[in-house]
């Protein structure tokens, strides 16, 4: 290794070790609400009936501390799927300036639309060999219901965040944030369109601190 | 006056909560039922719609208003239920003042109740119970929040020179001429057409098919509709091919054969004949386009009234578009219309319908996901009679839930 190089890596190394030395990691455990049945499907005059029962994602949270930060890294792009006449996910957490692809994985329809304040749009109706992938970029943070026009019953949440700094929960609530910027930070658990918990925490650089959402 | 009450529900309209967990969720939720383990689920939903008329020179849903505004509201509840993969069922009621609001006071009425079973694997269903005919591309869109009109496309409410109280007793005894109260007259097709019996339905490759026995025919009216009414002694025969080239393309082939006269009518067939014999035997193409903000849809019907001496027919079609303008504000525009064939010899000869054109243009708002007002104009341009030729109007507000 050239001595340039070996100066470069160093310098990598005592800086991500000054970074992670700065950070610290919250974790704990957010209680979720009861899950949901599927919801029926109407198919009161389609000539072809869908077989089987929609598939429901059980009830999760999202875990976030508070911005706003600045945006560290590019904008990323995520994807809200369409398959078997569901939103998979249904609860898609994302920073404000992300752009989410609307991929359609069914041999039907979708028409995605949203008339939520946070973003209001519609992409028509197309087809899964559309091409690209009708996308949009959520820019306002906020709660935006994604629905589909064709099929009543599909819903699902994106939740734009002033923040870089969330991460979802698993279907028991367990939840692990890491990065997190040492400090006085309040940390919150949405749960749904009505309760959002708060908790503040002192984060020490290099510290774990646990926080349970009851 | 009456359009007055509907003043405070267009004001209302833009305040209703749209956002998650609004009102119209937490009532969803607790319309919905669900068996410990999930295995059957039943969703009750559904639309209030308040609609006014003006202009009677049409008649818009087979409304045949004599005064100069009618205001109808309408309360429209779903119940829809899965028990298992295989088992599919719904119910439509209303509570309104009848399909034809012109006459009559407020009741509750069960429209539409079927069963259908898909066996797994199989590509096919069987339904049984009161539902919407399988004729067209129309039925599968005659819902308030669907239709972007207040009313049906030509072919499905305006009224043939034909009837079904009696069986006619000569060609020169159709139309006007006949007397017969006017609820007797038959459209092509009458709107929904929710006549009871069973029907086969299924997907082959690029094809959807459907057949079905009825107990009455595509043209009768809702009266005739439950089994209790007429049986099935003459029983209809429909059925219905779809070719799907594309995911935006559908093109539709539908055949009806029916008896069109009501049993009450089996005193006035000549000796040596049944109700059963006058028949109608109806043709239909149609056609589908649909891509990002625009739909197209177009119909062709074709169809035969058997009458003393032969037989009368009338042919009817439409085109309809709908385009998004905004993700909220969309417009529509259709256009219609239906001849008829002559009938007689020499000077008799005489043209048994009205042949009319008709064009509608309508403006639809979404205020939210859940509720909308529809604007219609509707121009008739009947022939043979200037006078009738005039312009009506109609407004729709629907709240889903």
């Amino acid at each position: 290794m050239s001595p340039l190089r070996r100066f470069a890596l160093g310098s990598a190394l005592c800086v991500g070790s000054l970074v992670a030395a700065s950070e610290g990691v919250v974790e704990g455990r957010v209680a979720l609400p009861k899950a949901e049945s599927a919801p029926v499907v109407q198919q009161r005059y389609e000539i072809v009936s869908k077989e089987g029962t929609v598939a429901t994602n059980p009830p999760l949270a999202v875990v976030y501390i508070e911005g706003p930060f600045a945006r560290t890294e590019a904008a990323k792009v995520v994807q809200l799927a369409q398959r078997d006449l569901a939103f998979i996910p249904s609860l898609l957490p994302v920073q404000t300036g992300t752009r989410v692809e609307f991929p359609n994985y069914d041999d039907t329809f979708h028409n995605v639309f949203s008339f939520s304040p946070a973003k209001r749009f519609d992409l028509g109706r197309y087809r899964p060999t559309d091409t690209p992938v009708p996308s949009q970029v959520f820019d306002l943070p906020g709660l935006v219901t994604i629905r589909c026009e064709i099929h009543q019953h599909m819903r699902a949440l994106i939740l734009v965040l002033d923040t870089p700094h969330f991460v979802l929960t698993d279907a028991e609530g367990n939840f692990r944030l890491t990065g997190v910027p040492a400090g006085t930070r309040e940390v919150k658990a949405w749960i749904n369109s009505k309760v959002t918990r708060a908790r503040t925490v002192e984060i020490a650089p290099g510290s774990t601190v646990r926080i349970d959402f009851p | 006056m009456k359009w007055i009450l509907v003043l405070p529900f267009l004001l209302v309209a833009p305040l209703v909560a749209n956002e998650e967990g609004g009102w119209r969720e937490r009532l969803a939720e607790s319309l919905h039922l669900a068996s410990p383990d999930g295995d059957w689920r039943a969703q009750i939903s559904g639309n209030l719609t308040l609609e006014g008329f003006k202009g009677h020179q049409s008649n818009p849903g087979l409304v045949l208003f004599e005064d100069d505004t009618l205001f109808h509201p309408r309360l429209t509840l779903f119940a829809d239920a899965e028990l298992g993969p295989q088992v599919y069922g719904f119910v439509q009621v209303r509570v309104d003042r009848g399909l034809d609001p012109a006459e009559g006071s407020m009741e509750i009425r069960l429209d539409e109740y079927a069963i259908r079973f898909s066996p797994k694997g199989a590509g096919m269903s069987l339904q049984l119970g009161q539902f919407a005919a399988v004729i067209g591309n129309w039925m599968a869109r005659h819902d308030a929040w669907q239709n972007p009109f207040v009313g049906a496309p030509l072919p499905y409410e305006y009224l043939t020179g034909v009837y079904d109280e009696r069986a006619p007793r000569s060609l020169a005894d159709l139309g006007p001429a006949a007397g017969v109260d006017e609820y007797a007259y038959l459209p092509i097709v009458w709107g929904p057409s929710y006549a009871t019996g069973v029907s086969l339905s299924g997907r082959w490759g690029k094809f959807d098919y459907a057949v079905e026995l009825k107990n009455t025919g595509p043209s009768s009216r809702p009266d005739a509709w439950p089994v209790s009414a007429v049986d099935f002694s003459h029983p209809a025969f429909n059925a219905r091919l779809v070719y799907r080239p594309d995911l935006r393309v559908k093109l539709g082939l539908s055949y009806s054969d029916s008896a069109y006269l009501l049993p009450s009518a089996a005193g006035s067939v000549p000796p040596g004949r049944s109700f059963g014999d006058y028949r109608q035997r109806l043709v239909a193409q149609d056609f589908s386009f649909e891509w990002r903000r625009l739909q197209v849809w177009a119909e062709t019907f074709q169809s035969t009234f058997d009458v003393p001496g032969g037989s009368v027919d009338t042919y009817a079609g439409y085109v309809e578009t709908r385009v998004k303008v905004t993700p909220q504000f969309f417009t529509a525009l259709r256009w219609n219309r239906q001849v008829h064939s002559t009938v007689g010899q020499g000077a008799s000869r005489f043209r048994w319908g009205e042949n009319t054109t008709r064009y509608d243009l309508a403006t639809v708002y979404r205020f939210t996901p859940d509720s909308q007002l529809k604007l219609q104009v509707t121009s008739n341009h009947p022939s043979g009679d200037p006078s009738e030729v005039g312009v009506a109007y109609a407004a729709q507000y629907c709240l889903r839930f």
